[in-house]
């Protein structure tokens, strides 16, 4: 069976591939890995929480992107400082999205510990929250000059994008942060425990469902960080979050459901398939390794490289 | 009269009415909203083997669309084989596939089971997007295939939307009739306990998996029939259309939203759904684009939050008011007959 | 609850339905005296800024013909335009094609831009034997399948491919520059890929040794891979097919990767979009783009129609807008001809058609003419290139030498920053 396109010209006309394109491959693709991490972060806490695949975490994405926007179209400013308004916007949405729409699903099916309306809900908040930005705002992709678009270094022979090692930066902090928050503070405590047993953790007097509004809140103010990390070189369009979705699913599985570092490192392993990988085929085949490589995780481990044993 | 003869009289004017509608309604625009619905009704049914007998959620059914549509057109186009026969081809195809695939998919829980399809599904996508030929067999990759004009039957091929009429509606009610005659049976049982009560049915020695699978084959063998029929009355399709997840979702929506696991659910989501998709695509796209499926999200969420069984529930009830009120029966509240 | 009476409800259902039904599919009233255009376009999503330029164009053309009495030969009859939104989906056009045709009774229909959209749609119209003009889509096959209804005013783009190479070709002489190398990027759809054929034939007919052949899907998130790819491989040229938002992506990835070559020659689309060229600045400089036509052309009507145009919308006319514009006056003049809205005797006309005056003639050819396959035999291309000029990034048209911008050469081979 010979299928045209495969393997492809650039393959087969190389014999050795220099070592300094692979060590830029690596650094190109760490960097964009670490902000799928970031993005895979949000969905992680949220599922690890509350047990809810959030179908309308790319929407969220795409929410924090357009806000993002708006502020530095309207005030100029650079998008990093734009966080200040856009990650507690993003934080309000999210704990009112968890309060009003999703509540009321889990409360219907209070003893069933993965109830899989959640996912068509979620899927119903996606699909508005795409198509009324895009009657709103029309299906024009919208790009934004600032002040570091398009600028890189060097390091030797290695070309390091400007943007992007900013979004290697706000990843780690975020991730360190919200480590901290999870292991120090006692809004932190509550949700690690409701994350183990809400019903336990209800009779010891926590407001399940309170500490859910604020897990929900705090995973939709990270997509807030990752839209404005993402402004400077990503185009915003209303369904930007699309694609970052299902990255972001594919990602969560494979670091391991609830694991921060499974999501961070889950990044840059996909980060690293497609930059390293489009290498040695066409770029529009790392989209199915990428598949393959979800399917493989799923039927071999489904709980993910961190992730623990569950009776799938 | 009674209650039942009026139902009796007027489900015999519905079944009249609808395979005699062509006789009265001669615009192909109509026709062919007809037919979509059909069409999209057919979709959900088969759908529904799966989504609502097996009661997993997969969302990547539209590969089995394109796998059917891919499959009968290939062998036509090259080597002249009647469509109808494609078709067959596709189905069978189309079930192997979902066999192989369902084997280890079904065994996942829930959510894992809605990815896995998800990731299927778009794996399908992109390997025909990026693939022009297997073999001698042109996929023309993103560019999709257009079937030449050759007007015959023999080809599946008309100039008149009323023969695809009759056959849409014919295979819907094939499909109906595959639903039901599975509920009644014995895997319809099974396949009930093993959606409601895992765990009891296995210590009663059931082998749910079993007829689980058989479930998604045949659902995915009939979806491939759909395929070849897309392809056959537009004569163009291209992967993003046939195979995209905004399809394999719009198919489980309308199953959702009329209510999955019964029979009349599914075709009744695509009757109320369809209509809707349309209307605003012909009197809002430009105003304001992607109403329909801001609609659809509103629905989704407001019939799971409050009346997670679909629509089809509350219209029952619904219609059995009307006939009560009509005929002057009164019944005592809480007592059904 | 009898089971055989719970499914009765559905009666109840398709009577609302029925009723709904009326207001679907109702057709328009017809008026006389009236000949009705069904345009498909884009007029949202990626491609909604070309569509709507094509919409502007359109209305325009059509004002002029009406004001000026119409089509004579039906007794003043004016034209009247119908427009429906593509969305750049094929499956939208061919319902809307249909629904044109069946529905409205439209007596021609024009569109659709996207040649994946076009292609399917024009099917549905030799179906049912109603005219279908192509304005702008390229892809070689929409005239290459013995249709009889299709006629097509752009370039095919084996045509846009041919006058790249020539162009190539003529710079070589010219500067003495060396080419032996080159890398063909393009967006993972139709278009693209149609593009990517011409230029694999035509490589090998010039000698060129292609070092890298790379689709790329039109939404990736991030086109680094890609930029690094052609770093890489050290193409002497790079010839690229994108639409709006991955040019912007890939040329400012470029940049950022310091990519070089001797000459980037764009196809259109993305690259002559107007969002391209706020959103790439200097990244942009010294590139070339191919089109159908420049706002700096110099031949009589341009100036005074640009102005009028700029003056209603805001911008310049663009090769689309061009092609939109002279189509309504092919189609006026086939009318003329025709004397009569009857589909065949129309194609006849559109079939001998010879349109070398009036309006239509700002194109950059001398006359419309349709051969046996609906190809319009005298389209042609320009080869322009972006330079910045008093700090703005402007479209300067270089190439042929009777159509270049007067007191402006290409600079060739790109300058190394």
């Amino acid at each position: 069976m010979r299928i045209s396109g495969f393997p492809p010209v650039s393959a087969v006309r190389e014999n050795e591939v220099k070592m300094d394109f692979i060590i830029q491959a690596i650094v190109s693709g760490t960097l964009m890995g670490s902000i799928y991490g970031l993005a895979a972060l949000g969905l992680t806490l949220i599922f690890g929480v509350i047990k809810v695949i959030n179908f309308a975490h790319g929407s969220c994405l795409m929410v924090g992107m357009y806000a993002a926007y708006w502020v530095v179209t309207l005030t100029g400013v650079n998008p990093y400082l734009a966080l200040i308004v856009v990650v507690p916007l993003l934080f309000f949405f999210g704990y009112f999205l968890q309060d009003i729409v999703i509540k009321p699903v889990l409360e219907a099916q209070s003893d069933v510990r993965e109830p899989t309306e959640v996912i068509i809900v979620t899927s119903g908040v996606w699909y508005i929250l795409d198509n009324i930005t895009l009657m709103i705002f029309g299906a024009e992709y919208r790009v934004v000059q600032t002040s570091i678009t398009g600028k890189s270094f060097e390091i030797g022979e290695i070309i390091v994008s400007t943007p992007k090692l900013y979004g290697l930066i706000a990843t780690i902090i975020v991730s360190v942060a919200l480590v901290w928050f999870l292991k120090y503070t006692k809004m932190g405590k509550s949700i690690r425990a409701a994350s183990l047993d809400r019903e336990a953790a209800s009779l010891m007097g926590i407001n399940q469902y309170r500490v859910f509004n604020i897990a929900f809140g705090i995973g939709t103010a990270i997509m807030g960080v990752v839209g404005c990390v993402l402004l400077p070189f990503y185009y915003v369009f209303p369904t930007v979050g699309v694609i970052f979705d299902v990255k972001c699913f594919i990602i969560v599985v494979l670091g391991g459901l609830g694991s921060i570092p499974g999501a961070l490192i889950g990044g840059i392993i996909i980060g690293l398939i497609e930059s390293v990988g489009a290498q040695f085929m066409a770029s529009t085949w790392t989209e199915l390794i990428v598949y393959l490589v979800f399917l493989a995780v799923l039927f071999i481990k489904p709980a993910g490289l961190f992730g623990e044993e569950r009776d799938w | 009269m009674t209650k039942e003869t009026l139902d009796k009289i007027l489900k015999i004017v519905l079944i009249v009415g609808v395979f005699t509608l062509p006789i009265w309604i001669n615009s192909p625009t109509y026709l062919q909203i007809l037919i979509l619905l059909f069409f999209y009704a057919y979709l959900t049914t088969s759908w529904n083997l799966v989504g609502g007998w097996a009661g997993v959620l997969p969302l990547g059914h539209s590969a089995y669309v394109g796998i059917g549509a891919y499959t009968s057109t290939v062998l036509f186009m090259h080597y002249g084989l009647s469509p109808w026969i494609g078709m067959l081809a596709g189905g069978v195809v189309a079930a192997i596939v979902g066999t192989i695939i369902g084997i280890p998919t079904l065994k996942l829980r829930g959510a894992y089971f809605a990815l896995a399809t998800m990731a299927f599904g778009e794996g399908v996508r992109v390997f025909i997007e990026n693939t022009d030929k297997i073999g001698p067999f042109v996929l023309n990759g993103p560019r999709g295939i257009c079937i030449p004009l050759n007007e015959s039957f023999w080809n599946f091929q008309f100039m008149s939307k009323v023969p695809y009429y009759y056959i849409i509606l014919i295979m819907l009610c094939i499909a109906l009739f595959v639903t039901w005659y599975m509920s009644r049976i014995r895997i319809g049982y099974y396949l009930n306990a093993g959606g409601e009560e895992p765990e009891a049915a296995q210590a009663l020695g059931v082998n749910v998996a079993k007829y689980k699978v058989i479930a998604m084959a045949i659902s995915c063998f009939m979806t491939g029939l759909a395929g070849t029929f897309y392809a056959q009355l537009m004569l163009y399709f291209y992967p993003k259309a046939i195979l995209g997840l905004d399809f394999s979702f719009e198919i489980a929506f309308i199953a959702l939203i009329g209510g999955r696991g019964t029979l009349a659910g599914p075709v009744l989501g695509a009757l109320i759904l369809r209509p809707v998709t349309d209307f605003s695509r012909i009197y809002f796209s430009s105003i304001l684009p992607g109403l329909h499926l801001v609609i659809y999200g509103l629905v989704l969420i407001l019939v799971m939050i409050y009346q997670p069984r679909g629509i089809q529930e509350p219209l029952n009830r619904f219609y059995n008011w009307i006939l009560d009120k009509v005929t002057g029966n009164i019944e005592k509240k809480g007592v059904k007959s | 609850m009898k089971k055989s009476m719970k499914y009765g409800f559905i009666f109840v259902v398709a009577l609302i339905f029925a009723c709904s039904l009326v207001l679907a599919g109702s057709p328009a009233i017809a008026k006389t005296k009236v000949v009705k255009i069904g345009n498909i376009l884009p007029l949202s999503g990626p491609s909604a800024s070309v569509g709507i330029q094509g919409k502007y164009a359109r209305e325009l053309a059509t004002e002029q013909i009406n004001n000026a009495g119409g089509i004579k030969s039906l007794g003043g009859a004016k034209l009247e335009n119908i427009y429906v939104d593509s969305k750049s989906d094929p499956t939208v056009g061919v319902s809307a094609a249909e629904r044109l045709i069946n529905s409205d009774k439209v007596t021609i229909l024009s569109g659709c831009w996207n040649s994946a959209v076009t292609y399917p749609s024009t099917q549905v119209a030799e179906r049912y034997k109603v005219p279908f003009i192509v304005p702008v889509s390229v892809r070689n096959t929409i005239t290459e399948r013995g249709f009889k209804y299709t006629f097509r005013i752009a370039a095919k783009d084996a045509w846009w491919a041919r006058d790249q190479f020539e162009f190539l070709e003529d710079m070589k002489k010219k500067s003495g520059a060396d080419l032996k190398t080159m890398a063909f990027v393009y967006e993972n759809g139709d278009w693209g890929v149609g593009m990517a054929e011409q230029w694999e034939k035509l490589a090998k007919k010039y000698g060129y040794d292609v070092v890298l052949n790379e689709p790329y899907p039109s939404t990736a998130s991030d086109l680094t891979p890609v930029a690094m790819k052609i770093k890489r491989k050290k193409p002497d040229v790079i010839l690229l097919t994108s639409n709006a938002a991955d040019a912007i992506l890939l040329t400012n990835t470029m940049a950022e990767m310091r990519v070089k070559a001797k000459a980037i020659i764009g196809t259109g689309g993305g690259h002559a979009d107007p969002m391209f060229r706020k959103n790439c600045g200097a990244n942009a400089e010294y590139m070339f783009d191919v089109v159908e036509w420049e706002a700096d052309l110099r031949k009589p009507g341009i100036p005074e129609l640009n102005a009028e145009f700029k003056k209603r919308h805001g911008f310049n006319l663009s090769g689309e807008s061009v092609d939109a514009y002279a189509s309504v006056y092919v189609i006026a003049d086939a009318l003329e001809k025709a004397g009569s809205t009857d589909p065949k005797k129309l194609r006849d006309a559109l079939a001998n058609m010879h349109l070398d005056s009036g309006p239509a003639m700002i194109v950059s050819y001398d006359a419309v003419e349709f051969d046996e396959t609906g190809q319009n035999i005298n389209a042609g291309i320009v080869m322009v290139q972006y330079r910045m000029i008093d700090g703005n990034l402007e479209r300067v048209s270089v190439w042929p030498a009777s159509a270049a911008r007067a007191g402006y050469e290409a600079v060739f081979p790109m300058p190394k920053k």
